[in-house]
């Protein structure tokens, strides 16, 4: 199997603080993995240097078997864009933006005609069950409805892994199972998917597991 | 490109309040300055049109020297001499000798368009039991027209009446007012230093709308005055018209130099006046700065707050790939916006200000006499006010959006946003 992402030995200090102790983890393509563990662990450290937002004190990062330069910034925002999807828990939905516009975004970006994009961002929004909000503005829609907005945007440029950071942390439990059915789906579909979560109930129903704490890897299910 | 531009007035536009009232402050700012600058220009323009015009480019005199000095000077060079001791002033005679000559000389000049001869007086005119002091200035009629403009302010277009009738005198029209005479053709009596008493026909008033000129004087030809005066064949100015009126400086020292007469150039005569415009200028442009620089940090704060209130959006932004470069741009696009917009509507509000200033009439009486606004409505206003302004709010919209792109998306999604 591709190896999307390979992180090896990192570690991250902030202030003096080790917040990740040296970690090495890889994403195969197809791979839907959980990171789990309690609040502090370093989950979302550990997934913003995979995301290639943050960069590690120690360690290397391959994003498709290539040494990932943090100092390149160009490149760095040319593969976020391109490769890498992002959806967090808070949504981060522009709001001066419909919900087709911001599904857009990303896909200007590129060298994509604004009325390609247009059409590429209806039809993700109606996969995901938004047909007919697409011209909404984001308070004109519920919580879980921005949630598959933000997934429609980082699906937007047929990225090579999607990355959430606690996805479902700010939804009731309806909406948790839209959202984690989306995901399968997607990951049924080819997607890979690295997913940050501390709901044990989510993360079993991903192919692998990561449990994390105090910035160790204690286990990989 | 086009997707900077199309989130950054996606932003723009959902903010539409702020955004008209920094429009707003840049376009008062640019209509202040054009208004502002097309009245004080125009009227300043056309204050030193007409004083230069009337009052000749050059006028050569026989000022007064040190003629000791002078003396000296030429006998042992410049330099020389530091300090004559002992010396007193002479009457020199107010007169220019040899001033056929000179006339003819310089009427042959590529850069001068025309000299006249001038003999000058004082004397009083009486009208009835009215009387006043006047300045009266003997020329000739032929050579004047060609060495100034008066008579483009005669009100009857009668200047030559001067060569018909010798016994003629044309009035400033203040000095006609203030007499009490209302048409042409009335007698007035003309009181000479010397107490002769001489009988003039009224043939016509000159208007120059210069107040101080229109008040004090009186021509008369110059052979009239001559006699009037005692002094026959005898001039004590000569002015010259010249071709480029920028040039007269340069011109002015070339003619003494050549003649030995002392020439003064128009800047020279008019130096207190082109001083008192330099700084009335300095004071507008430094109010119109003002009103610049308070709409620029207008439009500092606005950035300012949009970026602060804007802060999740630059995150997931860069996020999802934008470079700093980029999202740079989004907000100084903005500012970029708001000035052009802001530029253009004060160009227009300033056009239609000036339309209005020139279209109301009003009597003007002061340092010029005038009916309503002498506005300069070049369009060299609307290209300074314009780029002034989209150079200060792009200036403005700088910092804040430097800040917004040396945002780090993680410090962001930590704090939830
Ligand atoms: N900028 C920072 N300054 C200081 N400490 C930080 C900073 N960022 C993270 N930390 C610390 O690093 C540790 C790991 O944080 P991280 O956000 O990765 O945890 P997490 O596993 O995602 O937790 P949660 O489940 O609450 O999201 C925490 O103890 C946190 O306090
Ligand atoms: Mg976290």
């Amino acid at each position: 199997m591709k190896k999307v992402l390979e992180v090896k030995n990192i570690r991250k200090v902030i202030r003096d603080n080790e917040i990740l102790k040296g970690i090495s983890l890889s994403v195969e393509e197809g791979d839907f993995i959980s990171i789990i563990g309690v609040s502090g662990s370093g989950k979302s450290t550990l997934m913003y240097i995979m995301g290639l937002l943050d960069e590690p004190t120690e360690g290397e990062v391959l994003f498709e078997g290539v040494r990932v330069d943090f100092k390149n910034h160009r490149l760095l925002s040319e593969i976020r864009n391109r490769k890498i999807g992002f959806v967090f828990q808070f949504h981060y939905l522009i709001p001066e933006l419909s919900a087709a516009e911001n599904v857009m975004v990303p896909m200007l970006k590129t060298q994509k005609s604004r009325k390609d994009a247009l059409k590429r961002a209806f039809s993700l929004l109606a996969e995901l069950g938004l047909r007919g909000k697409e011209n909404r503005k984001p308070y004109e829609l519920s919580g879980g409805e921005q949630q598959r907005v933000a997934i429609a945007r980082a699906l937007a440029n047929d990225p090579h892994i999607l990355m959430a950071d606690e996805p479902t942390g700010n939804l009731d439990s309806k909406n948790t199972e839209i959202v984690m059915d989306i995901f399968l789906a997607l990951n049924r579909m080819g997607r890979t998917i690295l997913m940050v979560t501390h709901e044990i109930e989510l993360a079993r129903r991903t192919k692998k597991m990561v449990e994390m704490r105090d910035g160790v890897v204690v286990g990989i299910r | 490109m086009n997707h900077v531009v199309f989130i950054s007035f996606k932003l723009l536009s959902e903010r539409k309040r702020q955004a008209i009232v920094s429009v707003l402050g840049v376009a008062i700012g640019v209509t202040a300055f054009i208004v502002m600058s097309s009245v004080m220009m125009g009227f300043q323009t056309y204050f030193i049109e007409q004083a230069v015009d009337i009052n000749a480019h050059i006028t050569l005199k026989n000022e007064e020297q040190d003629e000791a000095d002078r003396i000296l000077r030429v006998a042992y060079g410049d330099g020389v001499i530091s300090e004559v001791l002992g010396s007193k002033p002479k009457e020199t005679k107010d007169k220019i000798v040899d001033y056929k000559f000179i006339i003819s000389k310089y009427m042959q000049s590529e850069d001068i368009k025309g000299v006249a001869p001038h003999l000058t007086g004082q004397a009083i005119v009486r009208y009835g039991i009215k009387e006043k002091s006047v300045n009266i200035i003997g020329i000739d009629p032929q050579l004047e027209v060609k060495a100034s403009i008066i008579d483009r302010f005669m009100e009857f277009k009668r200047l030559n009446q001067l060569n018909v009738d010798r016994n003629s005198i044309i009035l400033g029209s203040l000095v006609a007012r203030d007499l009490g005479v209302r048409e042409i053709g009335k007698k007035v009596t003309l009181v000479a230093p010397n107490g002769s008493v001489h009988v003039l026909k009224v043939v016509d008033f000159f208007n120059s709308g210069i107040t101080s000129l229109d008040q004090t004087r009186a021509y008369l030809h110059l052979r009239t005055l001559q006699t009037i005066l005692d002094r026959p064949n005898q001039v004590n100015e000569l002015v010259f018209k010249i071709k480029d009126v920028d040039d007269a400086e340069r011109l002015s020292r070339v003619i003494s130099r050549e003649t030995g007469y002392y020439a003064e150039s128009w800047q020279k005569a008019y130096s207190n006046f082109l001083k008192i415009f330099r700084m009335q200028n300095w004071i507008t442009y430094m109010i119109v700065f003002a009103i610049l620089v308070v709409s620029a940090f207008g439009i500092f704060n606005i950035m300012m707050m949009t970026v602060l209130e804007k802060k999740r959006d630059i995150a997931i932004l860069k996020a999802i790939g934008f470079e700093d470069r980029e999202i740079t741009w989004i907000f100084v696009f903005q500012g970029v916006f708001i000035g052009f917009v802001g530029a253009t509507l004060g160009c227009l509000f300033g056009y239609l200000l000036q339309e209005w200033l020139s279209s109301i009439r009003f009597e003007v009486v002061g340092l010029i006499r005038a009916r309503g606004f002498i506005l300069d409505r070049s369009p060299v206003y609307f290209v300074y006010g314009f780029v002034f302004a989209m150079f200060f709010s792009t200036l403005a919209s700088f910092y804040p959006s430097f800040k917004a792109s040396k945002l780090f998306p993680v410090d962001i999604f930590r704090s939830g946003g």
